[in-house]
């Protein structure tokens, strides 16, 4: 499941050195959600490595001659197009939506593709966590309320996803 | 911070028929649009053959004459063969049909429109880039029809070298005609790597959670490879004819041996793609007839991963078997036994994927619904060309067939009869969920029919003519070679009628055709995501994360 709990270690005041700890006695958390990606780091560099290797096949037959200077460009402009649009293809996705739970603050923090920022924060007291079954924009929405705004929290997710992340929410804020 | 949408904003706009069909960057439009073009210019292609057919009923020249053209023979009429007409026809013919045709329809059309759904992802990687790609096929196609029509050789129109374009025919071919085919060949190139690399993307980094590379249906696989091998090979091709283009007119002498090139290192270069190529062209075919085989047999796919890997087995064999197309040159004799057991090998995969296919069947209730009656045509005819492929792999065989109809006969076999059947196979077993409509059942079964016996009488006979050692490409053949040739082109016609219906039967199916709304109207285990989604599927899909249980049918791999 693309997301991740965090205990908090610094936040608490410089000063005394602790842990940072919630009123009733819990360490304070960071919850990091991400949206699924298919390709592991490893497969884009197996990929890009066969790839290639693949274009050395032919290219090693032309070495020496003036051929090559005819094949070549058209080979590491194929590999540098593909390594690009792999690259991008991750940059797409690099959305995170981390919400960060201390004593007195709940605090949502969107990062979105290429550079937008977009925040919300509560007092955990208030904060109203809950789950759309049917209806909603996608199935199982789970919404965070208070401050006097309702937001969305790893819409991005899977249904059976969200519907664990309802849970653990629940349990994290109640 | 993105705010709670607590009501749905379901309501897409209608689109106009514009910007639907023209700005498109919906996978399944631009899969629609490949699979439209490609029988646009697909019928164009079949019409050369025709021609080529009705040319050679009869000994002697009664067609393609100096004087003009005829559609009617006329004994009264003087008659001087053409024999750049006929160069121009099997030229066009074979460009048409390797760059413009067969790719586009089953990689552009159904891997476009599949791919993405049976992945579970909402569309492909880059939508845009996906319109540019289909744009860009049009652009190559035009250019390719505009170089049929330009001043070439021959004072001519037209470019008569065959669509492998070797030098020295295609460095001195007079006009501009070549110029445009080689530009023609570069866009469609262009635009297949972009299309490569969106597919290659999408699968790699748009796969549903859970669904690891071993657990991806076998059309997506198809699909992926063949992305990897247009990636690996198209550049390839594309070197080749940019040389071809400085040395037509700009006097480098890459192929010139009168400037110290060399003539085979053209055909080393189109072959190190051109093999590779054909297997672009039946891969995605395979996947189609696996899903295609399963359905209709009632049972899942007989050996999933040996699949996988048959796939991945004979995309790589397939580069590196090139020169068994060029045993003729003067390779060296270790050169040549290499060539042969390298191309023997294929049998291996491809023996892994018939039987798992033929396995997939047994023991399952199998249903002869018109999609099953192309897999089963599919399976036997592709087979018989692979078995004249493993004679034509024999490189003392090879003396005797190369450049005879033998050849013809062998790669229309696993081309014509192998990847046009996984075509058709995918029309039927697709139509109704692309389209909310259902093709009347008895008119599918007598395309098939009329198909399959009229493509098997047009290139049967020409195994024989190829052992009576007629050689290919040329307008007019002797008296001894009369009766098969007869036989051959009545065949062609049968199968030109049966495609002249089919084209009816699809405006049917779409107009009048019954309407389905079944999700899974195939009934059995709904194994890929298409059929858990309404029919036809709604503009957008997948934009939230389809269920795991909704395609791991078999969790246990």
């Amino acid at each position: 499941m693309p997301l991740k709990w965090e205990e908090l270690t610094s936040g608490a005041p410089d000063e005394t050195g602790a842990p940072c700890v919630r009123a009733d006695g819990r360490p304070c958390l960071r919850l990091t959600l991400w949206p699924h990606r298919s390709l592991p780091r490893k497969g884009f560099a197996a990929f890009i490595l066969i790839t290639y290797a693949m274009f050395l096949l032919p290219l090693m037959a032309f070495l020496g001659t003036a051929a090559l200077w005819g094949m070549l460009p058209f080979m590491l402009a194929t590999l540098a197009l593909v390594w690009f649009f792999l690259q991008r293809s991750y940059a797409d996705g690099a959305l995170r939506e981390v919400l960060t739970l201390k004593d007195d603050r709940v605090e949502l923090v969107r990062l979105e593709p290429r550079g937008k920022r977009l925040g919300w924060e509560a007092n955990p007291h208030w904060v109203r966590v809950e789950i759309l079954p049917e209806g909603g924009p996608v199935e199982n929405y789970v919404t965070l309320r208070g401050n006097r705004r309702t937001v969305e929290i790893g819409a991005f997710l899977s249904p059976e996803e969200r519907a664990r992340l309802y849970l653990e929410l629940r349990r994290a804020l109640g | 911070m993105a705010d709670a949408a607590t009501h749905t904003h379901d309501h897409h706009e209608k689109k106009s028929f514009f910007v639907r069909w023209f700005m498109s960057t919906n996978h399944k439009d631009i899969g629609i649009l490949y699979l439209f073009t490609a029988a646009v210019v697909g019928f164009v292609s079949v019409a050369f053959t025709v021609y080529m057919r009705m040319e050679l009923a009869d000994p002697g020249v009664q067609y393609m004459c100096l004087e003009g053209a005829r559609l009617f023979a006329d004994p009264g009429a003087e008659c001087t063969p053409n024999g750049h007409l006929w160069n121009v026809m099997i030229t066009y013919h074979g460009v048409l049909m390797m760059f413009f045709v067969v790719i586009p329809a089953l990689f552009g059309g159904f891997g476009n429109y599949f791919m993405p759904l049976h992945i579970g992802a909402p569309d492909m990687a880059f939508p845009r880039m996906n319109n540019l790609s289909y744009w860009m096929y049009v652009a190559g196609t035009s250019l390719g029809i505009a170089s049929l029509l330009a001043p070439g050789g021959n004072d001519q129109l037209g470019s008569g070298v065959g669509w492998v374009l070797y030098p020295p025919l295609s460095t001195t071919e007079g006009g501009f005609s070549m110029d445009l085919a080689i530009f023609a060949v570069h866009l469609s190139g262009a635009s297949s790597i972009l299309g490569a690399i969106n597919m290659i993307t999408t699968f790699l980094n748009m796969r549903a959670p859970g669904m690891t590379l071993f657990k991806v249906p076998l059309f997506p696989w198809s699909i992926f490879v063949t992305a990897w091998l247009i990636l690996l090979s198209l550049p390839v091709l594309a070197g080749g004819i940019t040389m071809l283009l400085t040395d037509r007119n700009f006097g480098t002498t890459f192929f010139d041996p009168a400037g110290g090139g060399d003539p085979v290192l053209y055909q080393h270069i189109l072959w190190f793609f051109g093999h590779p190529e054909v297997y672009m062209i039946i891969l995605p075919g395979f996947g189609i007839i696996s899903h295609v085989i399963s359905k209709f047999s009632n049972k899942p796919l007989f050996g999933y991963l040996p699949m996988v890997w048959a796939l991945i087995a004979i995309g790589f064999l397939g580069f590196v078997v090139w020169a068994h197309h060029m045993y003729t040159v003067g390779m060296s004799i270790s050169q040549q036994s290499y060539f042969m057991l390298a191309t023997m090998v294929i049998a291996v995969p491809t023996g892994v994927k018939v039987f798992s296919w033929i396995a997939t069947m047994w023991g399952g209730s199998i249903e002869f619904k018109t999609p099953m009656l192309w897999a089963f045509g599919f399976l036997f005819l592709f087979t018989v060309g692979g078995v004249t492929g493993i004679v034509l792999s024999q490189a003392p065989i090879d003396r005797a067939y190369h450049d005879t109809y033998y050849v013809v006969a062998h790669f229309h076999y696993v081309m014509s009869l192998g990847a046009v059947f996984c075509i058709f196979a995918g029309i039927y077993y697709w139509i109704g969920k692309m389209s909310g409509r259902q093709y009347p059942e008895w008119a599918g079964k007598l395309h098939f029919w009329t198909m399959f016996v009229g493509a098997n009488l047009t290139f049967f006979p020409q195994h024989f003519l190829g052992r009576q050692g007629m050689p290919r490409r040329y307008i007019d053949y002797p008296e001894a070679f009369a009766y098969w040739n007869k036989l051959s082109s009545y065949g062609a016609f049968l199968s030109f009628a049966s495609f002249l219906f089919f084209i009816g039967v699809v405006f049917y199916t779409l107009k009048w055709g019954k309407r389905v709304s079944e999700e899974n109207y195939w009934g059995g285990e709904a194994e890929t995501l298409e059929w858990t989604l309404p029919t036809p599927p709604p503009e957008h899909t997948f934009e939230t994360l389809p269920k795991q249980e909704d395609w791991d049918k078999q969790p246990a791999h």
